[in-house]
């Protein structure tokens, strides 16, 4: 009996392929087959429940099969198979464990399928598979599920964000960290979290939560994902973002045109060429599109202060906490990047730094790189000052070597960049006296210091190593330490020599028009001319947003719409010209009541002691109050920012050259050093290899890694070729051909020979004609030139 | 909207005034906030701006200030009528979080002596700080009425973790003139702090308390 039903099973079987494509066609008419199939599947599953241990194989196989088969054509029976999806789900929840494998990821791909056809929504879905991920104890199948899990959660936010899934899931995801901290199931929270972070999908507050709680937990492992993502995660995504971009080659579509016109024209090239411009547009599009908010996950955190504190007692001061010297060297990167980032008052965690501040600790130069990255400018000095002196003590000595001076001196300064006032004045001197070491790196590092504190504490240092600048301005009492706690107050930068330059301009044009030059400069000029100059600048100002808008419209993204640009122009015009003078001439006459009063005042605290320092003062005031002025009575264009930009790099670099290199600067030159010295940004990490910094050079290399240098700053170039032979190749690489020149060269001489008898062979009246065709043919412009 | 003209801003501004001072009068004195939206920011890329700028009017003169001082501090304090702490009171606060909370809330700004100022983290831990009010520096030597001004007029723009932002730049009670010149320098200001200049502006708008929001840009 046995037999026969195999037999017929078999039968069956073999038709199922066949009846799910005649389904697919014809659901209503091939109801009863499924509804027999169905019925036949419910008989299956319910003697695999009954006794899930002891079915047979042949029983276990048609079940797969049928279940294969029902998955895939469930969606032209609703009625029929109401209770599919969740019997499935109950079968994979119970008896995950002691389900055959590939029964498994057959109910597994099922639900999946079921996902795809809409039966059944994500989080159905997601809800049964989760729970599966954290506690099967199969490799394989957790490997599935969590391919599944997230590819079902990248599709489900593919189009539009899909909120309320993503919601419910996060908070799936925290309670499994939050529920039990010392399993390692948080792990998986972790890796999904991450996962999704790194594509762009997650990107909110309540992602960086559920990392936040992970490296919180006492499980080792949960708590370096945690801390890891934090250091880490971001850069994955920008990588990430930057590779898919990269992915695509890019397409020039002149060339494509150009080859399209000279090669045959077929079909099939010109939709290569459609494709190629669809694909272009497409890009440009994308291109044009809004960035995506993505704040990095440290500054999206909650509560930065309280999670800094508890890292640093949980893992850190903890006595009791399990982490080696590397996991704890993580944490201690993390917290002390929150501390650096949100500026954050951990006192404690200074001293904690101590102990490990001696050349023998093993990775010691990570733990300055975190030291310093700790500090920020509401660190009391006093906290920093026993640290700096142990750093200059324990590593900066004769006797010391050479790296472990040149580390010890660049955590310094990048201590004091941060936080100048950790300095004292002994100190500093002792320190900066290594610039004359004979090792490069220290010699590098201890100028470093110099020319940092020439900046922000010259009075600090001796007098012959402030340097003439530094001296200069002390003099002249320009500059003063800055206090404790004291924000600077920005000011636009550079204004007063936009300022001065807009002044310069205009005296130009004055001069240009015939007028003297300084009326208008002192603000006693005559009405008409100072009303006519506003009008000119406004003009100007009118044609500053439009040069930009020329400029810059294809990259700007809807700027401004030249179009609309005219009527608003006369529209604005009239009122602006009647109202900006008189807005002008009012701010000239505050500006000229303004110092007075201030002289008052003055007068009256100073007691009529100094009248010339009054006046000075009463000066300088004006001079302020004229710049000022700038910026409160009108508007600067992109054309002004753009040359305040070039003003100040300008004067920055120039303050820095002596006389004689200013000149030989090219501009080009000025714009590098702005950029190097804008690359850095507080928001970047510290490293160790920046503490190490030029010790490299001080080590005195074996001959291996002196080989390995070489050819590394070689790099592509392996053989040793000519130049010219390089750039053949290059061009060669390009796909060009060669030029005229070079194939008349290479060509084989006996096809040249022909040419070179008959030319010795011609009579003179040949040889005449060939001449004055040639001076002909040169003075029309060549063999093609325009002869009409 | 294609550009930003004094002309436009002062129209805007006397439409504002007309609104909060003729039309409909509140019971108090409205501030006049600048709303900006950025586009084209990327805050990953471009990393986050923050700066302080001082305008030449006292934006909200209702503004409490508090001096955490040493007597000589307190003493002026009290001379001019603002409220002062010293040392010992701070001290008393014991580091309580939630009083540390309280006081920092119940004024909009601090200043202290600089000698009291490196013990502040000590003493009162992260609460100022962390309500973004950590104590301005003040010597004897320098004048304590006019510093007390400079910390009113000095506003701080900050980019949190949305794409905008709003500033109070002055009040109903100014001058047309002046609430244009505070409004010019902060515009000018924060634009002068982006990467890309006007490209990175989205939206000017400024709104007084109770009035409907004008839209500059």
């Amino acid at each position: 009996m046995g037999k026969r039903k195999v037999g017929a099973l078999e039968k069956v079987e073999a038709d199922l392929p066949n009846l799910q494509h005649k389904i697919r066609r014809d659901p209503v008419s091939y109801k009863d087959d499924f509804a027999s199939q169905y019925h036949q599947y419910e008989s299956h599953r319910e003697i695999f429940m009954r006794a899930p241990g002891s079915a047979t194989d042949a029983g276990l196989i048609s079940l797969r099969e049928l279940i294969d088969f029902v998955a895939h054509v469930a969606d032209c029976y609703p009625e029929i198979t109401k209770s599919f999806p969740e019997d499935l789900m109950n079968l994979i929840t119970l008896h995950h464990t002691d389900l055959e494998p590939e029964l498994r990821e057959k109910i597994v791909g099922s639900l999946v399928l079921l996902r795809k056809k809409d039966v059944i929504d994500s989080s159905a879905l997601l809800q049964t598979l989760f729970p599966l991920l954290t506690t099967t104890p199969s490799k394989s199948l957790r490997a599935l599920l969590f391919q599944k899990i997230l590819s079902d959660l990248r599709s489900s936010n593919a189009k539009t964000k899909n909120h309320r899934l993503n919601r419910t899931i996060q908070t799936v995801l925290f309670n499994l960290v939050v529920s039990d901290r010392t399993s390692s199931k948080g792990l998986w929270a972790v890796k999904l979290t991450r996962e999704l972070w790194k594509r762009q999908i997650w990107t909110d507050s309540k992602t960086v939560e559920i990392m936040k709680e992970a490296s919180l937990s006492d499980n080792e492992k949960v708590i370096l994902g945690g801390v890891r993502f934090f250091l880490g995660g971001d850069k994955e995504r920008e990588e990430l973002a930057e590779e898919e971009s990269d992915d695509e080659p890019d397409i020039d579509m002149g060339k494509l045109r150009h080859q399209a016109g000279i090669n045959k024209k077929t079909r099939k090239q010109s939709k290569s060429l459609e494709k190629a411009a669809a694909t272009v547009k497409r890009r440009e599009r994308k291109k044009n599109q809004p960035h995506p908010l993505n704040f990095s996950a440290l500054h999206l955190l909650h509560d930065p202060q309280g999670f800094a504190e508890t890292l640093f007692q949980k893992h850190l001061q903890n006595t009791k906490s399990k982490l080696n010297l590397e996991q704890k060297l993580l944490v201690l990167q993390l917290v002390s990047r929150l501390v650096g980032l949100h500026r954050l008052t951990v006192i404690s965690l200074y001293s904690y730094f101590l102990k490990y501040l001696t050349p023998r600790q093993p990775s010691v130069t990570s733990f300055l790189a975190s030291l310093a990255q700790s500090t920020h400018s509401l660190v009391p000095p006093d906290v920093l000052e026993p640290l700096i002196q142990k750093i200059a003590n324990e590593f900066v000595s004769e006797a010391a070597a050479a790296e472990v001076a040149s580390a010890g001196l660049n955590a310094i300064r990048e201590i004091c960049v941060r936080q100048p006032l950790a300095m004292n004045e002994t100190l500093l001197q002792d320190l900066v006296m290594y610039k004359s070491s004979k090792d490069k790196g220290v010699m590098m590092a201890a100028k470093g210091l110099l020319s940092l504190y020439r900046e922000v504490g010259a009075d600090l240092l001796r007098k012959k190593d402030r340097g003439k600048a530094a001296t200069m301005e002390l003099k002249l009492g320009e500059r003063k330490q800055r206090r404790f706690g004291e924000e600077d107050i920005g000011g636009i930068e550079g204004l007063e020599l936009l300022e001065a330059y807009k002044e310069e301009e205009r005296k130009r044009k004055r001069e240009a028009k015939g007028l003297p030059a300084d009326a208008g400069a002192d603000g006693e000029g005559n009405g008409d001319g100072d009303e006519e100059e506003e009008e000119d600048e406004d003009e100007d100002d009118w044609g500053a947003w439009n040069i930009e808008d020329e400029e810059d419209s294809d990259d700007s993204g809807g700027w401004i719409n030249v179009e609309s640009d005219g009527e608003i122009d006369i529209s604005d015009s009239d009122s602006d010209r009647e109202t900006k003078p008189s807005a002008a001439k009012k701010a000239k006459l505050d500006k000229k009541a303004n110092p007075a009063a201030r002289d008052v005042d003055v007068d009256g605290a100073a007691a009529e002691e100094e009248e010339e320092n009054a006046d000075a003062e009463a000066e300088a005031e004006a001079a302020r109050q004229r710049v000022l002025n700038l910026a409160t009575t009108r508007i600067l264009t992109p054309a002004d920012l753009a040359k305040l930009q070039e003003l100040r790099t300008q004067a920055s670099v120039s303050k820095l050259l002596p006389e004689t290199q200013r000149r030989l600067h090219a501009a080009a030159k000025i714009q590098a050093a702005a950029a190097a010295s804008h690359n850095r940004h507080v928001d970047d990490p510290l490293t160790a290899a920046e503490i190490e910094g030029l010790a490299m050079l001080s080590h005195k290399q074996d001959k291996e890694s002196r080989d390995a240098a070489v050819k590394a700053a070689k790099g592509e170039r392996n053989e040793h070729k000519s130049s010219a032979a390089l750039r053949k190749e290059k061009l060669r690489s390009q796909g060009k051909s060669t030029t005229n020149k070079e194939k008349a060269r290479k060509k084989n001489f006996l096809m040249t020979l022909g040419k070179a008898r008959f030319k010795q062979k011609r009579s003179l009246v040949e040889t005449q004609k060939v001449l004055k065709g040639h001076v002909e043919r040169s003075k029309r412009g060549g063999r093609r030139g325009n002869n009409g | 909207m294609s550009k930003i003209t004094v002309a436009g801003v002062r129209q805007n501004v006397q439409a504002l005034l007309d609104y909060s001072l003729n039309e409909k009068k509140r019971n108090f004195l409205e501030t006049v906030e600048l709303q900006i939206g950025l586009k084209n920011y990327d805050p990953q890329r471009d990393k986050r701006f923050s700066g302080t700028v001082k305008l030449p009017q006292v934006p909200r003169p209702g503004m409490t200030v508090c001096i955490l001082g040493d007597q000589h501090d307190i003493d002026r304090a009290k001379h001019h009528g603002i409220d002062a702490m010293s040392a010992d009171d701070l001290k008393k606060l014991n580091k309580n979080k939630k009083l540390i909370k309280k006081l920092a809330r119940k004024y909009d700004a601090f200043i202290s002596s600089e000698g009291l100022l490196r013990q502040i983290p000590r003493l009162l831990g992260p609460g100022l700080s962390k309500a973004g009010k950590f104590p301005t520096p003040v010597s004897h030597g320098e004048d304590l009425a006019a510093k007390i001004t400079e910390v009113k007029s000095t506003i701080k723009f900050q980019l949190k973790k949305v794409l905008c932002m709003g500033v109070a730049v002055g009040n109903v009670g100014m001058t047309e003139d002046q609430l244009i010149g505070n409004i010019m320098l902060s515009i000018n200001y924060l634009v002068s702090l982006l990467k890309k200049g006007w490209q990175n502006v989205g939206s000017l708008t400024i709104k007084a308390s109770m009035s409907p929001p004008k839209r500059l840009y």
